[in-house]
């Protein structure tokens, strides 16, 4: 057969791959496939495949002479639609500021049929600082032993944990002896502080080991205490991870677990912070996660963008799945696409200036990611939000899908609100707004939460602070109306 | 510039809710839960009101006197409304949800009735209702529209509404 090999294909690139994004392709690909490492049959031939692809394309030209004898390009289908909703049709031209609503949603398509989902690598690193002693450990213990149980062959899995300083229980293996490391488990004994970098840096680590960009990396932090003098460690390692495409999730069990902050480590790589405030809860929510990351259809989710002059992005929340706010800087990762379910995002902007006839643009820029299965696939797809001008009313009434969500998000923001003048000093507000979101919840028929609310207004007005469980009933509860009917 | 009319704080144009008090703004009710209800409600619990109210220009010409509840439900904006119920994971949205006054136990279906304003005459036209709508007594045949005047009781169900129907 004079059938030529499609180089590109094999290394899982597209033909306008950058030299760095084949040479990080090869590496990847050598490194999987690598004659010391695999006897699976075929696997040698693949691997003598991937360094032809090298030599050929790594040289400039040779690509060039390569790339001429290619045919056309198939356009290719990108299994992920993109649905881009406008609260407004136009805007109006205004010297002052206007505000316009985006929600952008990146769906699996329903037609095509989703792939074997990528193998998990999947670190658990565990508080077992003195506080974990008891039910919260005991539950923990079984839930990691379940997980184990649960995973497929393929999976790699670690497990560290943490108190003053880290220490490996699992190395990151697969198709571990779940007999033997059963009993490593049980023997974990709760002692000491929280110092949540040194657990996060460990699992970090140990989640590099295998570091496949063929699976999907994802690390899962457990605690129920506030870390003291390394937030900023923790923040910088955030980063790194995001950078290496890992999601980090953060799971505070109780009432003393420092929550803005595992919101921030957690949502600059992707992931959300969950509150968990029964320790029997824990198994449940734990597992739900394992699920949902054993099915991920697309990942390395990454939205960057950039912004005109006079337009502002105030605010940016996903709201589907794991509602949680995402901090606004020009890269930002939004987190794998499950199968069969989508990612939303909804975006507030601010117009402060808009010229008649004009059409104005929001944002420019675009989402990548990249298909795990069969091959590694980065895909981009090009992003431009824009309205025009026009000196006339919207005739059509903002979408019930913006309006509906908006709805529920400014339950959110209201608690939001109420914390950024509790911590200014200015009780008196803070505690206004919670009585407006506690009348919103009981429209809603959200009487404990209502309820949680006017206390913790209450509790504001007479010691100047919230209690340390209310407001995360609160934050946690808004959020999780995003959600309500999706999950299950 | 917006002016929440729940709180009276300044919005900028293009919100949708107000970011102080959490009210929805501007006018919109081509959908189902937006439908103002200006009802109050009796128990003496001190929140504060958090509906919108509507400028003097939308008329009601359509209220409804829920009898059992002695509660009085004023329809704005629209020349024709389906009664009903929201049911948890159901499609069927009707204009008028009356699951806060028992619809369910009272045997209203999901999309029960409507009521139409056509050349100044008020009709009222059954949706194949299980358990029927019924005028000053009579079951409606379904699907037929049925002249009303001010004052008329129907039941949906079981569930006694006065009409009250503006001149």
């Amino acid at each position: 057969m004079a059938h030529k090999k499609d180089y590109y294909a094999i290394l899982g690139i597209s033909r306008n791959a950058s030299p760095e994004e084949i040479r990080q392709a090869y590496f990847d690909a050598a490194r999987r496939l690598h004659p010391d490492k695999n006897v699976a049959p075929g696997e040698t031939e693949l691997f003598i495949e991937v360094q032809e692809a090298y030599e050929t394309l790594a040289n400039p030209k040779k690509r060039a002479k390569y790339d001429a004898t290619l045919p056309p390009e198939q356009p290719v289908q990108i299994p992920i639609e993109t649905r881009i909703l406008y609260s407004r049709q136009n805007l109006l031209p205004l010297q002052e500021s206007q505000l316009v609503y985006v929600l952008l949603e990146l769906a699996p398509r329903p037609d095509v049929p989703p792939p074997p989902a990528p193998p998990l690598n999947l670190c658990l690193v565990i508080d077992h600082s003195t506080s974990m002693q008891g039910k919260n450990i005991e539950v923990v213990k079984d839930t990691a032993i379940q997980i184990m149980r649960r995973l497929r062959p393929e999976d790699y899995f670690s497990l560290v944990i943490f108190n003053d300083k880290a220490e490996v229980i699992i190395p990151s293996q697969s198709g571990a002896d779940v007999k033997r490391m059963e009993s490593r488990i049980h023997m974990i004994q709760c002692a000491g502080g929280t110092e949540i970098f040194s657990g996060l840096e460990t699992g970090y680590k140990e989640l590099l080991r295998y570091m496949r960009r063929s699976s999907a990396t994802h690390l899962i932090l457990l605690t129920d205490g506030r870390t003291y003098g390394d937030e900023e460690k923790c923040i910088e390692l955030a980063r790194k991870a995001a950078e290496q495409n890992i999601t980090i999730r953060g799971l505070g069990i109780g009432a003393d677990w420092n929550d803005v902050f595992l919101d921030e480590i957690s949502s600059l790589t992707g992931g959300n912070s969950m509150y968990i405030s029964r320790p029997e809860d824990i198994q449940r929510i734990l597992m739900d996660e394992i699920n949902r990351l054993s099915t991920v259809y697309a990942q390395e989710t990454t939205l960057e963008f950039k912004i005109p002059a006079d337009i502002e992005l105030r605010y940016l929340f996903r709201i589907k799945p794991d509602p949680t706010l995402l901090s606004s800087t020009d890269s930002i990762k939004l987190g794998p696409v499950i199968q069969h379910a989508s990612i939303q995002v909804l975006m507030e902007f601010v117009v402060h200036q808009a010229r008649e006839n004009q059409v104005l643009t929001l944002l420019e820029g675009k989402i990548g990611f990249t298909l795990p299965h069969p091959k590694t696939k980065n895909i981009s797809l090009l992003l431009k939000l824009n309205r025009p001008v026009k000196n006339e009313l919207d005739a059509e009434p903002p979408p019930a899908e913006i309006v509906n969500a908006l709805s529920k998000l400014i339950l959110y923001r209201l608690q939001e609100q109420a914390r950024q003048e509790a911590q200014a000093g200015d009780f008196e507000h803070a505690a206004e707004h919670l009585q407006y979101l506690a009348t919103h919840l009981l429209a809603r028929g959200e009487r404990e939460l209502a309820k949680t609310a006017l206390l913790e207004a209450d509790h504001l007005r007479r010691q100047g602070d919230f209690s340390k469980v209310g407001i995360k009933e609160i934050k946690y509860g808004t959020r999780a109306l995003l959600t309500a009917g999706e999950r299950k | 510039m917006l002016i929440c009319p729940n709180c009276k704080h300044q919005e900028l144009s293009g919100a949708l809710f107000c970011s102080h008090c959490g009210a929805q703004l501007g006018d919109m009710n081509l959908a189902t839960h937006k439908i103002q209800t200006a009802e109050k409600k009796a128990s003496g619990n001190n929140f504060r009101d958090a509906q919108t109210t509507h400028p003097a220009s939308m008329q009601s010409w359509l209220s409804l006197h829920i009898i059992e509840s002695g509660q009085i439900v004023p329809l704005v904006e629209r020349t024709e409304f389906t009664l009903g119920r929201i049911a948890e994971g159901q499609p069927i949205v009707p204009d008028v949800d009356l699951s806060p006054y028992d619809a369910y136990a009272n045997g209203v279906s999901r999309l029960h009735c409507a009521i139409k304003l056509i050349d100044g005459q008020v009709y009222i036209v059954d949706l194949g209702s299980s358990n029927g709508t019924y005028l000053n007594g009579t079951r409606l045949t379904p699907y037929t529209e049925m002249p009303v005047t001010d004052g008329d009781i129907i039941h949906l169900g079981k569930l006694k509404i006065q009409l009250l129907i503006a001149r």
